[in-house]
């Protein structure tokens, strides 16, 4: 390892964590004013021209409030709760390939921070630990309600882990490698989201579950439970789990980009691949933009309904789904594989009609 | 049946303890307190007066006598049934009707409070809208209030002359709060184990295998964002599921009646804007036909219909938005709450146009209307009804009513059967949701409702979507009556004699009801001839539909509460009052 | 030393204190966090040993799940999650004296195997993911052992759906 290679993934590094975390504020700046156009407002547009400095007023806000420590918290975890949030949600882009490889001052770079062999394993053990700060949070509130959306979100995290880890052996099966650089250049000829589209739209709907945000915003819906496991939270460590709740939608879209649609390829990569990382931008606007389209014309799910839909049918309809993505690879007949599973999500859409049925007296 | 024939048949059932009220001016029966549970209970099952619509009480010093009133319907159509029961001041005790009218609870606990008449045989008999530690009754008439009435003055500098006592100095509690010998609360620090987890800790059950298991006490508010103002739901919990639920109200009372006692009839009239802010007009409507029953006042033909247009469009804009916040409530954020609010910002130009002012509309008189349609209104009006409102309900229908998470949160949730729904006395859309055809444009016309072709919206699953659907029912019925007034409106006065501003009441009592947008809003007016109003009280709609909330409640899960309370639709300026 | 020596060391000084904490902490919650630290610990020498697909799995399995659910069963349970009692009972000596035993014949045993000194062959060349997956599910490799673990895991699985359910249904 010669010390140019580690200055070179540091260089990454930060440029990918200041990427990120510049995202993070213009993302709430997209998502505000995307909502209020959807809601027939107009949206920030105070601060600066067009609003646009509007994510560094509210980031001066929020460092001059006060930070609150309830008396009766577990201090040390109430203080390491957001960090812990924080760092998972950063973390996980780590192996998501930005772009190929670019000749900058006659050295071969990868646009890329990691690109191991168990690249989609690594993006499944980071996210499953992102739950711990949720729960830490409820836990050492000493809050009914932040305590109530911590155990929401444990649960629901468990049972959208299985959904979501199923997709990705669908995409591992489709592209014959766990290596994400692979798994994009597989894409080569069509993109996954187009050859297993159900695939696309499970991962999609366990990645909003996993993210915490509606229709599944469970552990802090605002109506039930004021504002969940992070109601006690104030000043900057409040901005610390508003901050790991946008770079996570930045990093999920970067990873749904790079499974299901074709990741940094597009147009002219392969004779200009510097081209990566604006194809990807494309990309992850566009996935950002229907999460907020989803979180602006749904209602919230019940809690227990989000159980049943994440066991009852997203859970078998994935399971189906790596089946089916199996036989076709098997009869070597690609052209089953979008057919059977658009049946697949078919029988599913029934079976959720069908659970929606009036019920007599139900509770 | 005539009057005079059900006249004879209650004097048959009753040769004593129940004699007709003979008072100049009043109506209905004087039932004797030890006969008041067997009258109420053959009043309900061999009457049909199933239905106990208000509970209040009056007090008359000079008679020493405490009175309850009590107004009953039948849910088939029909006048109301009067009956009072009277008794002693010193030591008022009436039977409770709770078992046979499970309605009354709110009710008596509230003359309860405000008038300090023991409902013996009640369960719960607490104060609803005061505080625990308040002192008297206020309703009384020998009670005075602190600031306004009593000798005792609190504040030097605006009573020169007069003593100086807090009326906080004066209540039960001294300085509100008593610790225990030896507790300093600015030292107490709870300590260890127990302050991380005794709150969560409070009641616990066993099972039969010796399982024990805590349930959760959770306050919903009263600062909370879906409880539609200050508003506090105190539930136990046993997980998610709802084992108990009480509803806790009183944070914005104001003694709306008291303050009604103390202003002439006409000063109450923007003081009823108050009560549910976002349906003035309704308000002011049922005040006016209240206070117009007393004199005996006709309105002219053209004042009428702009009543009837008024009210209706309340209702209209008033259903819009409890269906856009009903979204809210579920979840949905803000986008239908939005788009609600954007039709309702156009009834409320026409409200803006006509009356001067979006909310407080303060547009009724005694006998008319404070002013004629202005030009060019009727017109708005009519691009509305006509076009713009039906085209927007059916869109909102479309986006909202199929949506799979809007079904699966309320289809089957929140269930009121038929006759827990009648039991509770629950009014509006609350009731005809649970499949109880009652609205009194219908059942009781008022006004000129009985030239209207309309249908009484009614859906029968009495759960939490029909009480959503049921408000775009009576939207699409509403805007089917304005299409009719608008085209029927006749020219003409709309103010019958002179405007003025006080006018002789005769003596007597009145009870003015309306079909408000949130349910049956009546007035009971009680007239001692001279320019206030003896009692003023308010059936308010907001207030006795939180009667069925608990039992709505209970078995569901935590988010079921909020969206159970969204659909009974309250607003906190009546329920408190 | 090497510096893979020296992290070894670090992470086994983490495993082995955490561990320690684990069984004699007295707040049941603190016993549940800290054994989280030794599952990641356990992590990290997968990841030192080139088992990076082991330490993966070690992470989402151990520490996203199954230690998730004990701090769910935690936080559900009543507030005495104080242990009270002391930690050691009256067979405090008999219990050492066995361990002592069998420790020092384990000791002598593994001294005396030859395999105890050997180091480990060099991983083959190739992606070991591929390689893993293919010993898995190849009939004289590992495909009986995963075979059975599996039907006992589902039986595991049936058994426990039924008991919940003859718990409902009472």
């Amino acid at each position: 390892m010669d010390s140019a290679l580690i200055w070179e993934m540091v260089i990454k590094s930060l440029v990918l964590i200041l990427a990120l975390l510049t995202g993070f504020a213009y993302l709430t700046y997209y998502e505000r004013r995307g909502l209020a156009r959807i809601q027939s407002r107009v949206g920030p547009n105070r601060a600066g021209p067009a609003g646009l400095l509007q994510p560094i007023a509210d980031a001066v806000k929020l460092i001059f409030k006060e930070e609150f420590t309830p008396g009766q918290a577990y201090k040390v975890i109430f203080i390491l709760a957001p960090i812990i949030t924080v760092i998972p949600a950063i973390l996980i882009t780590a192996t998501v390939p930005w772009g190929g490889t670019v000749t900058i001052g006659g050295r071969e770079v990868m646009l890329g921070i990691a690109d191991i062999n168990i690249g989609v394993l690594y993006i499944m053990s980071v996210a499953s630990i992102a739950v711990y700060g949720v729960v830490l949070a409820g836990w050492a509130s000493n809050n009914k309600y932040a305590m109530m959306g911590g155990l929401r979100s444990t649960a629901q995290m468990i049972s959208y882990e299985l959904a979501l880890g199923l997709s990705f052996v669908g995409v591992i099966l489709l592209a014959n490698s766990m290596r994400m650089t692979e798994i994009v250049e597989a894409q080569r000829g069509l993109w996954f989201a187009f050859l297993q589209p159900v695939g696309a739209v499970v991962f999609f709907f366990a990645t909003l579950a996993e993210l915490n945000r509606g229709p599944f915003d469970m552990p802090e819906a605002e109506q039930e439970l004021s504002a969940g496991y992070n109601v006690e939270y104030s000043g900057m460590k409040f901005a610390l789990f508003f901050m790991a709740e946008y770079t996570k939608m930045v990093s999920i879209s970067a990873i749904i980009a790079t499974l299901f649609w074709g990741g940094y390829r597009g147009p002219f990569i392969d004779t200009m691949p510097g081209l990566g990382p604006l194809y990807m931008f494309i990309k992850i606007f566009f996935i950002l933009f229907m999460m907020i389209w989803v979180r602006a014309s749904w209602p919230r799910i019940r809690y227990d309904r989000l159980m049943d839909l994440g066991w009852k049918i997203l859970l078998p309809l994935s399971l189906s789904l790596v089946f089916i993505n199996a036989t076709g690879i098997l009869l070597n007949q690609m052209w089953l594989i979008p057919l059977l599973s658009i049946g697949a999500g078919f029988l599913a859409i029934q079976a959720i009609n069908l659970s929606l049925r009036r019920k007599e007296n139900a509770r | 049946m005539t009057e005079s024939d059900f006249a004879t048949r209650l004097n048959d059932r009753f040769p004593e303890g129940v004699t007709a009220d003979e008072r100049e001016g009043y109506q209905g029966y004087i039932i004797a307190a030890d006969k008041l549970i067997e009258f109420a209970t053959a009043l309900r099952d061999e009457f049909e007066f199933d239905y106990l619509s208000s509970v209040t009480g009056v007090d008359y010093p000079d008679e020493g006598k405490l009175e309850a009133v009590y107004h009953a319907y039948k849910t088939i159509g029909g006048a109301e049934l009067v009956f009072k029961v009277q008794t002693d001041r010193e030591n008022p005790e009436i039977p409770s009707l709770i078992d046979i009218y499970p309605g009354a609870d709110f009710q008596e606990r509230e003359a309860w409070d405000l008038l300090g008449i023991k409902f013996t045989g009640h369960p719960d008999l607490r104060r609803i809208l005061l505080w625990e530690g308040f002192e008297g009754h206020p309703l009384r008439k020998d009670w005075q209030e602190a600031y306004y009435e009593a000798d005792k003055k609190p504040f030097k500098s605006r009573w020169p002359k007069a003593e100086y006592t807090r009326a906080e100095a004066k209540n039960p509690y001294g300085a509100n709060v008593k610790y225990p010998d030896k507790f300093d609360p600015e030292k107490w620090v709870p300590e260890g184990e127990d302050a991380l987890y005794g709150s969560l800790a409070k009641y616990e059950t066993t099972d039969k295998d010796g399982l024990k298991t805590d349930h959760l006490t959770v306050n919903l508010g009263p600062q909370h964002p879906s409880t539609h103002g200050v508003f506090r739901i105190a539930a136990t919990l046993d997980g998610e599921k709802i084992m108990n639920l009480n509803p806790v109200m009183g944070y914005l009372h104001r003694n709306h009646e008291k303050i009604g006692e103390r202003n002439t009839y006409l000063q109450n009239m923007p003081f009823t804007d108050r009560l549910d802010y976002l349906s003035s007009l309704s308000n002011n409507f049922g005040y006016a036909i209240a206070v117009e029953k007393l004199i005996g006042i006709e309105v002219p033909e053209r004042a009428e219909y702009i009543r009837v247009i008024m009210a209706e469009l309340t209702r209209v804009q008033n259903h819009l938005f409890a269906i856009g916040m009903f979204l809210n409530d579920i979840g949905a954020f803000f986008t239908p709450s939005l788009y609600a609010i954007e039709e309702r910002e156009l009834v409320l130009d026409v409200f803006e146009m006509v009356t001067g002012s979006r909310m407080m509309c303060n547009y009724l008189r005694f006998g008319g209307l404070a002013r004629d349609l202005p030009d060019g209104s009727l017109q708005k009006i009519r691009d509305l009804v006509f076009d713009r409102l039906p085209r927007k309900t059916d869109e909102m229908d479309r986006f909202l009513s199929e949506n799979e998470i809007l079904r699966s949160r309320t289809v089957g949730q929140g269930y009121l059967s038929t006759e827990d729904a009648i039991k509770y006395s629950a009014a509006g859309p609350v009731l005809r949701a649970s499949g109880v055809p009652y609205d009194i444009r219908r059942a009781d016309p008022y006004s000129i409702y009985d030239r209207f072709k309309f249908d009484v919206a009614v859906r029968y699953n009495g759960d939490i979507y029909d009480r959503y659907y049921i408000r775009l029912d009576e939207i699409r019925e509403s805007i089917k009556i304005l299409q009719q007034a608008v085209e029927q409106i006749p020219e003409g006065e709309i103010q019958t004699g002179k405007p003025r501003y006080q006018m002789k009441v005769p003596k007597g009592e009145s009870y003015g009801r309306v079909e408000g947008p949130k349910g049956e809003l009546g007035f009971y007016l009680v007239s001692d001839g001279t320019g206030n109003p003896y009692r003023y009280h308010v059936r308010a709609p907001s207030f006795i539909n939180l009667t069925a909330f608990g039992p709505m409640c209970k078995g569901l899960k935590v988010a079921d509460v909020v969206a159970v309370l969204g659909s009974i639709d309250i607003v906190l300026g009546e329920t408190d009052r | 030393m090497t510096t893979m020596q020296v992290l070894f060391l670090f992470f086994a000084a983490i495993i082995l204190g955490s561990a320690i904490k684990v069984v004699t902490t007295k707040k049941m919650i603190h016993a549940a966090f800290w054994l989280v630290v030794a599952l990641f610990g356990i992590a990290a020498l997968y990841a030192m040993l080139n088992a990076g697909f082991l330490a993966m799995v070690q992470i989402v399995v151990y520490v996203g799940a199954i230690a998730i659910l004990f701090i769910f069963a935690v936080m559900l349970t009543r507030k005495e999650l104080l242990d009270k009692g002391a930690a050691l009972n009256n067979n405090k000596t008999i219990a050492a004296l066995i361990s002592l035993v069998f420790f020092g014949g384990l000791l002598l045993l593994l001294t005396n195997w030859s395999g105890f000194t050997k180091m480990a062959p060099d991983l083959p060349e190739g992606d070991m993911v591929a390689k893993l997956g293919e010993a898995l599910v190849t009939p004289n490799a590992y495909l009986l052992p995963f075979e059975v673990a599996s039907v006992l895991l589902l039986a595991a699985l049936i058994g426990a759906v039924y008991v919940a359910n003859e718990a409902r249904s009472e």
